[in-house]
């Protein structure tokens, strides 16, 4: 039985250590410190900014550790996960924010669970038969034991192609006494009329998601790829950040913050219409 | 004989999770434990990926590599795979992945992994099981002596790992531990 053992444990340790094969073997590349400094997760950028790992990243911090959320050591991570080459960021807009975010009354980090953060994510469907680029924006959400990334919204130009209300005198309408008449001019909105949306109210907004969901039932949808992914964070009081994935030589890579905005009253509403609408 | 050799490797690989597996909540301990575990599972997974590409390797050894690699895998496991030049992904079965892995026209190859990792925390799905991801980087080296070319890129592989608690009966006794399995992996090709 000993032999056994022994000749189990040998064998196990013999496949460990041969050169070159698994993970921490003999003659394996070395890390210069790039990948080590890369965000390499959106997970890490999650520790990163609120300082919950160690700065190799190996040890993750948890409540009651010495540097759990350590405002100096946050201060070097968040300086490290702008990106500096291609945005255009500046300094005293990325030091304000820093300043809010650091704040030793009233420091504010990012949360995975809580609501104000969100993915956009660049796909390729092909509709009847045609590939198109849809932009599917999707929010994470409790359910069941645990959480989902559910889909919350689609952009999708065919659609909004198809939904242009008009307006002034080209809009139709039926007039204010339709109803003496039983509404029998609504022939002339359903028939008569290519675009059935002028008859609809000022707050009416075309629910893309179920005309999606719906094409893609009837088949007409196929999902066939994804280009991009970046995240848009509305967490920190007065502020929106962007994040996105940069895989280019040097230390300034993986997710970092492309984008940062100071919000006044109103802007979230502007940047929200924007990100949704702008394809 | 053959059972004694199972219940030992059984044991050999559960034994650092097995009496951390009490309640369903996983604690910072527990947690390194997971991840002990699953950086064992991502091991076992680069081996065989070196030995899959590995042109000394004999088909029919290959293909039993494969199979070892495919149990790691949950059901339906995919690989994303995208380029500097092609930044849309392409989805491969994971029996595909390896066998184009296998079949790469160059005369040797050599596959080998960077010294270092990063493991996320583990967020638990609505099913209950856990969820994580495990990144590690890969270098391949590609050689043609006929033409003298030489290929070479590196990979950053961010594989999802399936963490659940589960039972067995060893001598009458039930026990539990946390099982890991290996989910979808995203391969993208690095500008290092």
């Amino acid at each position: 039985m000993r032999k056994l053992i022994l000749v189990v444990l040998v064998t196990i340790l013999s496949v460990e250590l041969a050169p070159g094969q698994g993970l921490y073997s003999p003659g394996q590349p070395k890390d210069d410190g790039r990948f080590a400094a890369s965000t390499k997760q959106v997970n890490q950028f999650f520790r990163r900014f609120n300082a919950e790992e160690s700065v190799e990243g190996d040890k993750r911090y948890y409540e009651g550790d010495p540097l759990y959320r350590d405002r100096e050591l946050r201060g070097k991570f968040i300086s490290i996960l702008f990106d500096n080459e291609t945005s255009s960021v500046d300094s005293e807009t990325k030091k304000q924010f820093l300043s809010e975010v650091l704040s030793e009354n009233y420091p504010q980090f990012i949360h995975f669970h809580r609501e104000n953060w969100f993915a956009e994510v660049s796909s390729v469907f092909t509709y009847k038969g045609k590939r198109e680029n849809v932009t599917l924006f999707l929010k994470i959400q409790p359910e069941g034991l645990g959480y989902e990334w559910v889909i919350d919204k689609v952009v999708f130009k065919p659609f909004k192609d198809i939904f242009k209300k008009p307006e002034g005198d080209a809009k139709g309408f039926l007039h204010p006494l339709s109803h003496e008449l039983g509404f029998m001019n609504l022939r002339k909105a359903f028939q008569d009329s290519d675009t059935p949306e002028a008859y609809t109210p000022k707050e009416y907004d075309p629910d893309y998601l179920t005309l999606f969901l719906y094409e893609m039932k009837k088949g007409s949808i196929k999902f066939e790829t994804i280009n991009d992914v970046k995240f848009h964070f509305f967490q920190i009081n007065n502020w929106y950040f962007e994040l996105n994935q940069f895989n280019r030589p040097g230390f300034n890579t993986g997710w970092l913050i492309s984008n940062l905005v100071k919000l006044n009253p109103g802007d979230k509403e502007s940047i929200l219409r924007y990100i949704y609408d702008q394809k | 004989m053959k059972k004694i050799i199972q219940l030992f490797l059984f044991l050999f690989f559960t034994t650092t999770v097995v009496s951390l597996a009490q309640s369903d909540n996983i604690s910072p301990a527990r947690k390194q434990a997971i991840d002990s575990l699953a950086l064992e599972k991502v091991k076992d997974l680069s081996k065989y990926i070196s030995i899959i590409g590995s042109k000394e390797t004999q088909f029919s050894e290959a293909n039993r590599v494969m199979d070892r690699a495919e149990e790691l895998f949950a059901p339906d496991a995919e690989m994303g795979v995208s380029s500097l030049s092609r930044r849309e992904i392409a989805y491969y079965k994971v029996r595909r992945y390896f066998e184009r892995l296998m079949a790469l026209n160059y005369d040797r190859v050599n596959i080998t992994w960077y010294d270092i990792h990063y493991i996320s925390d583990l967020e638990r799905q609505p099913d209950g099981r856990y969820v994580g991801v495990v990144t590690v980087y890969q270098r391949f080296e590609g050689t043609s002596l006929e033409s003298g070319l030489n290929y070479r890129d590196t990979t950053k592989k961010d594989i999802t790992i399936y963490v659940e608690k589960k039972q067995t009966q060893i001598a009458g006794r039930t026990i539990e531990f946390w099982d890991v399995m290996l989910g979808d992996i995203r391969v993208t090709e690095t500008s290092a």
